[in-house]
């Protein structure tokens, strides 16, 4: 039983073995097993990365101590960026590598505003946040713009983001996978990896290791900005247009796929593992509720509530298997 | 442990240091012999902290010099000291709670392989042979420090200095907030620095800690230094006396 006593102690297993039971009622309540349903599934696969791709690195964020509120922001300012670079008719390879490079300018900007003001995060990336938002609606008159005809369904930039692998298997899935494994590596392999851990769990200790803590945090706010740029061109390529509300209420959302997934809000304490597995909690009990015929204006009250009650339940393991 | 030939491992002249409008540090001459222990005592707020910070290099001296090893050496950050083998274990602890035993020790100076990956085996071996070191057998290198006991925690973080081939070790308020046992514990760690040669300050408020293992002590009240007299020159008693009445002379 060494080994059940040794997955338990292991911070993402209950969330793995939630995630586990919700799957399964989902796939057995849900009326015709609409959930289990290829077509189903293939939409789940092509929709979450959105969100989740900026989760993962809101996770690793979190883990280092910090928030990014802007997170609303910076995506759909990205994909403002990537479309009317597409417009003036740069090829959509250059136009994708300027918006990763705006968002990780802007994820520059609130790691050193944040650390230089020595502000709380909360604080300054709320600032940021209204501020990108709205030099977005001024820029873009809040009018969509369409794409189809710059990136045409089918060319090989449209499938490398919005195809699928055999005819079924969405491709921004295995994206969500690529970066879940690189940011993996890092945070649990790297030496990085375990500057992000101390500069989260103890700053005066990491600083008097000698851990350039600013720098540490900073990293991790362009590592957002990144992650931001990229889920922005993968969403306009896929909806084939630019939209002023991409993005709205991932800020939180991202911040509660983390807590889903056992990273601590006060930071030092989260894993990989743990934040994909939160990452993929939350669109599953957004798909399954819906399924279920829960009114779609309602299930922002099932995931208040099991934020709420993974919280609870984190704690509580944690306690118990000290 | 005798003095040779009369040079300080590290001899800080005439450090002044300011905090806005609070004189925190009037003039302090300090010094180091190889192979000693000087326990610097005083009250709270006597500027003992503010000393060895600027020692560590966490802060910096507004006025005054600081040589090491005969050199004169400008310490600007925590990095600078360490390299010149100056390791501090502070009051606050300067171990992350979460984070595991073997990850705490190498915190800063993992050892890597390519491309900066971890080489997790040589940091839990190293770790285990540390804290064997210091007579410390803990059950496994992965366990976080939070699980450890208070005096535990301290050897993780003197079995650190250790393992990183200190020439000097600053210990500021080891043993504040432990139990009498853990106090023993921790006490026996420093003795076995004393045993490898390493110099050792131990920074306390409660000079009884101190006593056994100091060689000389040094008395600091209001950010002058107001007496330093080897042990054999004095007692608890006087000691403690000079503490009260350093604390109120003008």
């Amino acid at each position: 039983m060494e080994w059940v006593r040794n997955f338990l102690r292991y911070r993402a297993a209950n969330t793995f073995l939630v995630f586990i039971g919700l799957v399964m009622f989902f796939s057995l309540l849900t009326p015709n097993y609409l959930f289990v349903d290829r077509r189903n599934l293939a939409a789940l696969g092509k929709l979450f990365p959105d969100l989740g791709v900026v989760a993962l690195g809101v996770g690793v964020l979190m883990i280092c101590g910090e928030f990014d509120l802007s997170v609303s922001s910076v995506l759909p300012f990205c994909s403002y960026v990537f479309v009317r670079l597409l417009y003036r008719g740069f090829a959509p390879f250059w136009a994708f590598w300027a918006a990763l490079g705006v968002g990780a300018l802007l994820g520059l900007l609130n790691g050193l505003i944040t650390v230089k003001t020595k502000m709380p995060s909360f604080i300054t990336t709320l600032g940021t946040m209204m501020f990108w938002r709205g030099v977005l609606y001024i820029w873009s008159k809040m009018m969509p713009a369409g794409i189809r005809n710059l990136v045409p369904s089918g060319s090989l930039f449209e499938r490398t983001f919005a195809g699928t692998v055999g005819s079924f298997f969405p491709v921004q899935a295995l994206w969500f996978a690529l970066f879940a494994v690189i940011l993996g590596i890092l945070l649990h392999y790297h030496r990085f990896g375990n500057w992000i851990y101390a500069t989260g769990d103890n700053r005066d200790a990491a600083r008097a290791m000698g851990i350039n803590t600013d720098l540490v945090k900073t990293a991790c706010f362009m590592i957002v900005g990144v992650l931001c740029g990229f889920s922005a061109c993968m969403q306009a390529v896929r909806i084939g247009s630019f939209a002023a509300t991409q993005g709205i209420g991932f800020e939180l959302r991202a911040i509660a796929a983390c807590v889903v997934g056992g990273t601590s809000l006060r930071g030092g304490v989260g894993s990989m593992p743990g934040i994909v597995l939160g990452a993929l909690t939350i669109p599953i009990l957004d798909n399954g509720l819906i399924l279920l015929r829960v009114p779609v204006f309602g299930i922002s009250a099932f995931i208040g509530i099991a934020t709420i009650l993974f919280v609870v339940l984190n704690s509580y393991v944690e306690r118990k298997t000290r | 442990m005798e003095r040779q030939n009369g040079e300080p491992l590290v001899r800080m002249v005439n450090i002044h240091k300011w905090f806005g409008r609070v004189y925190a540090l009037r003039g302090v001459d300090f010094e180091v012999y190889r192979g000693e222990t000087v326990g610097l005592i005083g009250d709270n707020g006597a500027g003992k902290s503010t000393l060895i910070k600027i020692l560590s290099g966490y802060h910096q001296a507004d006025q005054g010099e600081i040589y090491f090893e005969g050199q004169k050496v400008r310490i600007s950050s925590p990095r600078d000291a360490r390299k010149l083998g100056i390791e501090t274990v502070y009051q606050e602890q300067a171990l992350a709670p979460n984070l595991s035993i073997a990850r705490n020790i190498f915190m800063g100076r993992e050892p890597v392989r390519r491309w900066g990956i971890i080489d997790r085996k040589v940091m839990n071996e190293e770790s285990m042979k540390a804290l064997a070191n210091l007579g410390l057998r803990l059950r496994s290198p992965d366990l976080p420090v939070v699980t450890l006991s208070g005096g535990e925690r301290q050897g993780v973080a003197i079995a650190r200095a250790l393992h990183f081939k200190a020439k000097l070790v600053i210990l500021d308020e080891p043993t504040v907030a432990l139990s009498v046992k853990e106090v023993e514990e921790v006490l026996e760690f420093v003795r076995q620095l004393q045993r490898e040669g390493i110099s050792v300050i131990f920074i306390t408020h409660n000079l009884y800690h101190a006593y056994d293992i100091a060689e000389r002590f040094v008395v600091m009240a209001r950010g002058k230094k107001m007496a330093d007299v080897k042990k054999k020159d004095t007692s608890p008693e006087e000691l403690s006396q000079l503490v009260i009445k350093s604390a109120f002379a003008e």
